[in-house]
């Protein structure tokens, strides 16, 4: 048996491949994780996406992150809010006044935070508007047979925080129907036990934005949309009938729907229109766009068209059909938020939140 | 402000001096400029070594990130320059003492960093300082830079007292502190191959406090060192997973499944059944969370544990099938996991589900990935009797679809189903041979070839499908050849009349026209078999086979549970033990052997093979020479020489005999080092009892034990002994484990050990005879039922006549006295078989001993089929 003197781990983000080198046995999830965060944190740090310009553009900042995310394999600052303090991010501004003055962009002084019981937070943090706005986000996994029956759908969660919070808050968080979460797992800053007891969410947030919590939902779920894929070949060609419609959404919106069409390679050229939005075809990907801002009420949407095809074509090709959308202000599991309170600090702050469902992998067979 | 531009430089010729000159500028800012531009030509592979100096004197800065920067040029040039490095000590000595503490840190961490062994000299003093900081930054960076230093000086770490600093930290007050303090002493133990951080319950208690305070990795950290400790009660292995189970929920993914890990660890001990039902439980939940709502890498090293994980407690997952459904989107690598575990869970009751996916699985594009999902559908059909029907509709379904690596894939798999449950399906074999003509791959031709002469009275024209394929004789693969001449050989036998020129003609190919030994033997045996004895070789040829079966589980129990300890490790990605992909870091590292370091060889022993999983110990060549023969006992030693016949020889024997040792190295070969050894069972373990003297002028110290691959795979656990003075004696119990990884063959008896035992002198070889009724475990015993089944699943491949003294009763209890326990017993007159059970290690051993009616026979069977040898030669003696 061969054994070899180095492994190599690596994940691809935005076509950047961060590779980790180990020499011995160890956890590959602490591996993926850790590069996962060096990802994340170089787009806190340069802006959205990272990609290799960007790295060349901020190497020393590279560097110095790197240092202090690890010391000697072993993961070490990692928590946003405690690197923003030891190394702080660039902007334009400190770029002009550290051009001009000649001042570091390195903090002398010693972070607390990194040290303190909760080390994902900012010591004395202020802010002149105290406010907390909450995203919980549902999306929908699901593949749904010809028959239109669901073979399965799984509706996970992810609550995100945006918190501009003075000093140092204790927030909870109440659901109204917490029993229907099947699974959670927390930010470090979440008190499990306490949420073990009286499934409420108790935590001293970290500044800025981060993720709260995610969840799954149990049970069965209707789908907010339907799509009904007919794409059949014969010897001369094929013919693809796509109808959408929108299921029960309580009343609210489904918007931003696409639906994408991958065709078979033997697929030749496309012929396809649509009764209502916008329908595009690639002919080198062989990919169908069709675009519709929401589901009209008077008449059922429909694309309509003709493939032409070589004659290697099978009869039995099944094109998996794929769909997006968005629904503002809904949440397909029902959860519900009770309320979320303050502790440990006088102000009153703004607090918003609100739902939004989107589509996940939601696949129809045709 | 961009820092690209520092990378445009170029190399023109006057940089190297325009940059030294920068570096000594007056403004601070000039020279932090000189320094990134200096790493930016260091990143891209530029020599700048000729800088250092000049580096260096800007390492004098209040300025942080100046003197980060010019921390991490020295880092990386230090190897290179160690001469130089020295002459950045003094700063370091200096920053180590600054009065923030970012700084402090940052010169012990960087100290830590720079392999030069002149520089460590001068470490040893911050590092104490820093161990023992007011600020929490300083001790945790300082508790990793031990780990650092013992990779660089075992015996300063160890000389220094800094081991005793680190557990002390244990009961430090920041969680993250101890946290790092735990990584440090887990990696120490990795280097050293010794067990440091003992599991008492103050340890314990402190552990299981930092784990809910301190940061994710940390959390990791301390759930990887609680698994490898291990308890007894119950109490407490319940009391350690319910503390464990809240990190179930954490959002990091590393954390999760180490906490699974240290779970699935403590389970077994835990008595209570709802205790038991309970955890398993809450581990279900966030394993299907790991694959819904996580990245593909992390989703893929959780379907490899889950693999391990359902062939341990299937119950866990067993209704979570619907997770591992298949999405269009999944990468490939998740796909075919997702196959593998779907069949695993497949049961009657969720087929129809499964079968579905697996019909849609096998409409994908990716080839490789459509066979497994065709493959698949096989194997439930073979796994679950009442799916069959339904899997063999399936697949008939998919062969209509005329794509020609499904119809092919699903060939090969109805041949098995064929062979399952014969005479059921033959109806379908009509539509199997319409696509003869479009087989193109060898497996798939002779699956079919198998299949026609498998039921050549049944189909027509079986004759005319078999002759098509021997114009091309010579064309095909050695797979199809053979399978063709079986075939018509069969059909010979069915149909004799019409096919007499066909067989002679196949036979005829098959042992004049090729080289192909194999297809020769088999054309010659056939022939012979034909002319001498038509109806023996009806008997033989179509004879009845045994059913083959599918068993899902793939890893045997004993590879199974030694696996599950290394849940959320590279080797449950691998499914393979540690030792088999990575090299094991300095298994017994010793300072002293400074030669070896150099190379490959990290052990202090000779010669290791790099060949093999466990560090093979000697070399086998030269075995004979090198290991001198257990000596005889010398006069004035404390010992009894044990004579192990008559000692078997009573059926009463019990395993609570006082140790008897005899002298297995005497003073004169070692050094001056007398050992004596002898072994015994206690708490459910072998152990070995080792009398060390030293009769020489000097301490004995730095014990360390190996032994070399034996056929039962014993390995030596932990050896602890104290140093031992001159004229004194230090008693010490080894315990012995049996690992897969130390089988080898036999060198002698299947009974003796080779043992190297290394101190303070040198290195000493001895051997040591392990008695036959010591070597089986107490918990040998097994149920009926589990024994019945596992029995019948093996065939009998290990028949031995033996001499048996007594009758199966007074055999019964002599077995019994050396652990292998009665299961059964069967009566065929005038014959008497009796069945036993026995373990070795986790290792099932089943034997069969027959009475009566002739000579007494053994028949072993295991899945450890490399311990049969052994167990058979250990069954001669107890039997005699």
């Amino acid at each position: 048996m061969n054994l070899t003197k180095y492994l190599a781990i690596h994940i691809l983000r935005e076509d950047l491949c961060y590779l980790a080198i180990v020499a011995k046995e160890c956890s590959p999830l602490l591996v993926i994780e850790f590069l996962q965060r060096l990802h994340e944190v170089f787009g806190t740090y340069f802006g959205q996406s990272v990609t290799e310009a960007s790295v060349r553009e901020n190497f020393v900042i590279v560097y110095q992150l790197l240092d202090e995310m690890m010391d000697n394999g072993f993961p070490f600052t990692t928590e946003p809010n405690s690197l923003s303090e030891i190394i702080p991010p660039p902007n334009v501004f400190r770029a002009v006044v550290g051009g001009i003055t000649g001042q570091s962009n390195m903090k002398a002084d010693m972070n607390t935070g990194s040290m303190s019981m909760h080390p994902w937070r900012k010591a004395g943090v202020r802010h002149t508007t105290n406010e907390i706005y909450i995203d919980i986000i549902e999306s929908i996994d699901s593949t749904v047979e010809t028959n239109g029956m669901a073979a399965h759908t799984e509706v996970s969660g992810e609550v995100a925080v945006q918190c501009k919070l003075s000093g140092i808050p204790d927030l909870s968080l109440f659901f109204s129907n917490p029993h229907i979460l099947d699974d959670v797992s927390f930010h470090p800053c979440v008190r499990y036990n306490r949420y073990e007891q009286s499934k409420v969410v108790s935590f001293i947030p970290p500044d800025g934005n981060f993720k709260l919590m995610n969840y799954r939902v149990k049970g069965q779920l209707q789908l907010p949309i339907y799509v009904k894929p007919q794409i059949t070949f014969s010897t001369n060609g094929g013919r693809v009938n796509v109808m959408v419609g929108s299921k029960t959404t309580g009343g609210k919106v489904v918007e931003d729907i696409i639906i994408t069409i991958p065709f078979p390679k033997f697929v030749t050229t496309a012929t396809l229109s649509a009764n209502y939005g916008t329908v595009q075809y690639d002919d080198i990907t062989r990919i169908a766009k069709w675009t519709l801002s929401k589901i009209p009420k008077d008449k059922s949407p429909i694309l309509e068209g003709n493939l032409s095809t070589t004659a290697a074509a099978t009869m039995d090709s099944n094109p998996v059909v794929q769909a997006e959308f968005k629904i503002m202000q809904y949440a397909s599991s029902g959860l519900k938020v009770d309320t979320l309170t303050l502790h440990n600090e006088s102000y009153k702050p703004y607090k918003g939140v609100r739902f939004i469902t989107k589509a996940g992998k939601l696949h129809f067979r045709s | 402000m961009s820092d690209a531009k520092y990378f445009g430089g170029g190399s023109k010729k006057g940089e190297i001096s325009e940059l030294q000159e920068e570096l000594h500028h007056q403004r601070e800012d000039k020279r932090k400029e000189a320094v990134k531009k200096v790493i930016a030509a260091m990143t891209v592979g530029k020599d700048v070594s000729m800088l250092f100096t000049d580096v260096l004197n800007c390492i004098q800065t209040n300025n942080l990130e100046l003197k980060k920067l010019v921390y991490l040029y020295v880092i990386n040039h230090a190897k290179l320059q160690p001469e130089k490095a020295i002459l950045a000590v003094n700063t370091f000595q200096k920053d180590a003492s600054d009065l923030n503490p970012l700084v402090r840190a940052l010169a012990i961490r960087t100290m830590g960093c720079i392999r030069v062994d002149r520089v460590t000299e001068y470490l040893c003093e911050p590092l104490r300082n820093c161990l023992k900081d007011k600020d929490p930054y300083v001790r945790k960076t300082a508790a990793l830079c031990v780990a650092k230093l013992y990779d660089l000086s075992a015996e300063l770490v160890e000389t220094q007292g800094f081991l005793e600093l680190l557990i002390q930290l244990l009961s430090d007050s920041n969680p993250t502190v101890v946290a790092n303090a735990v990584a440090a002493l887990t990696e120490i133990e990795d280097i050293s191959g010794r067990t440091i951080l003992q599991l008492t319950a103050s340890n314990l208690n402190k552990l299981l406090a930092a784990l809910n305070e301190c940061t994710e990795w940390g959390q990791v950290f301390i759930l990887n060192s609680l698994s490898k400790f291990s308890t007894a009660d119950s109490k407490d292995a319940e009391s350690i997973c319910e503390r464990v189970a809240p990190r179930l929920n954490h959002a990091n993914s590393a954390v999760v499944l180490a906490a699974v890990k240290v779970i699935m660890s403590y389970m077994d001990h835990i008595e209570n059944p709802e205790a038991q039902k309970g955890l398993c439980k809450k581990m279900g939940p966030p394993l299907v969370t790991l694959l819904t709502t996580k990245e593909p890498e992390i989703q893929y090293v959780a379907l490899r544990n889950i693999n391990l994980i359902v062939q341990k407690k299937p119950s866990i997952l067993a209704h979570e099938m619907r997770v591992f459904f298949i999405k269009y989107n999944d990468p490939i690598y998740v796909k075919m996991e997702k196959l593998e575990i779907m069949i695993m869970l497949a049961a009657e009751r969720n087929i129809e589900q499964v079968l579905n996916e697996f019909k849609e699985a096998a409409s994908e594009v990716d080839v490789e990935f459509v066979r497994k999902a065709v493959r698949a559908i096989g194997r439930c059909a073979i796994k679950i009797d009442k799916a069959a029907d339904r899997c063999v509709a399936v697949l008939l379904e998919l062969i209509q679809m005329k794509v020609s690596y499904v119809v092919q894939e699903s060939i090969i798999v109805i041949k098995d189903i064929f062979r399952k449950y014969p005479n059921q399906y033959e109806s379908i074999i009509a539509t199997l041979c319409q696509n003869l003509d479009t087989l193109d791959e060898p497996e798939a031709k002779a699956s079919m070839i198998w299949i026609v002469g498998e039921y050549a009275e049944r189909i027509e024209n079986a004759d005319a499908l078999l002759d098509s394929f021997l114009d091309n004789f010579h064309d095909e693969s050695s797979q199809v050849q053979l399978q063709l001449v079986t075939a018509v050989v069969k059909l010979f036998l069915k149909r004799p009349k019409d096919t007499q020129d066909m067989v002679q003609k196949v036979l005829n190919m098959a042992t004049q026209e090729t080289d192909n030994p194999d297809l020769r033997d088999r054309g010659y045996i056939y022939w012979r078999l034909l002319s001498t004895d038509p109806e023996a070789a009806k008997n033989v040829v179509l004879g009845e086979k045994p059913l083959i079966s599918e068993s899902t589980i793939q890893i045997d129990e004993a590879m199974l549970s030694l696996l599950c300890r290394e849940i959320s490790s590279l080797a449950s990605v691998y499914h393979k033990l540690p030792d088999t992909f990575v090299t094991k870091l300095k298994e017994v590292r010793k300072d002293k052997v400074k030669k070896d370091r150099e190379t490959d060889g990290e052990s202090l022993l000779p010669q290791e093979q790099q060949g093999g999983g466990q560090p093979n110990i000697f070399d086998l060549d030269s075995v004979g020479e090198s290991l001198p023969q257990t000596s005889a006992p010398a006069a004035r030693a404390p010992v009894n020489v044990m004579d192990e016949l008559d000692f078997l020889s009573s059926p009463s024997t019990g395993v609570s005999q006082p140790v008897s040792k005899e002298i297995v190295l005497p003073a004169e070969r070692g050094n001056g080092m007398q050992v004596a050894a002898g072994a015994a069972r206690r708490g459910g373990q072998l152990h070995l009892d080792l009398t060390i003297q030293n009769q020489a002028g000097a301490p004995l110290g730095d014990f360390a034990i190996q032994f070399n691959k034996n056929p039962f795979g014993f390995a030596p656990t932990q050896l602890q002994v104290p140093p031992v003075n001159p004229m004194s004696t230090v008693e010490t119990s080894l315990a012995i484990s049996n690992h897969p990884n130390m089988f080898g063959p036999a060198q002698q008896a299947a009974n003796i050990i080779q043992i190297a035992l290394k101190n303070n002198s040198g290195v000493f070889y001895f051997q040591v005879t392990i008695p036959f009724h010591l070597i089986f475990s107490e918990a040998g015993e097994v149920s009926r039922d589990d024994y019945l089944s596992q029995w019948r699943s093996m065939p009998d491949e290990h028949v031995r006549e033996v001499q048996v003294a007594g009758d199966s009763n007074s055999v019964q209890g002599k077995l019994r006295g050396a652990n292998l326990f009665y299961v059964a017993k069967r009566t065929v007159a005038p014959q008497e078989f009796v069945y036993f059970s026995a373990k070795v290690g986790e290792a099932l051993m089943m034997v069969e001993v027959s009475f009566g009616g002739g000579p007494s026979r053994i028949n072993t069977k295991s899945r450890s089929a490399e311990l049969i040898p052994a167990f058979e030669q250990a069954l001669y003696t107890l039997l005699r």
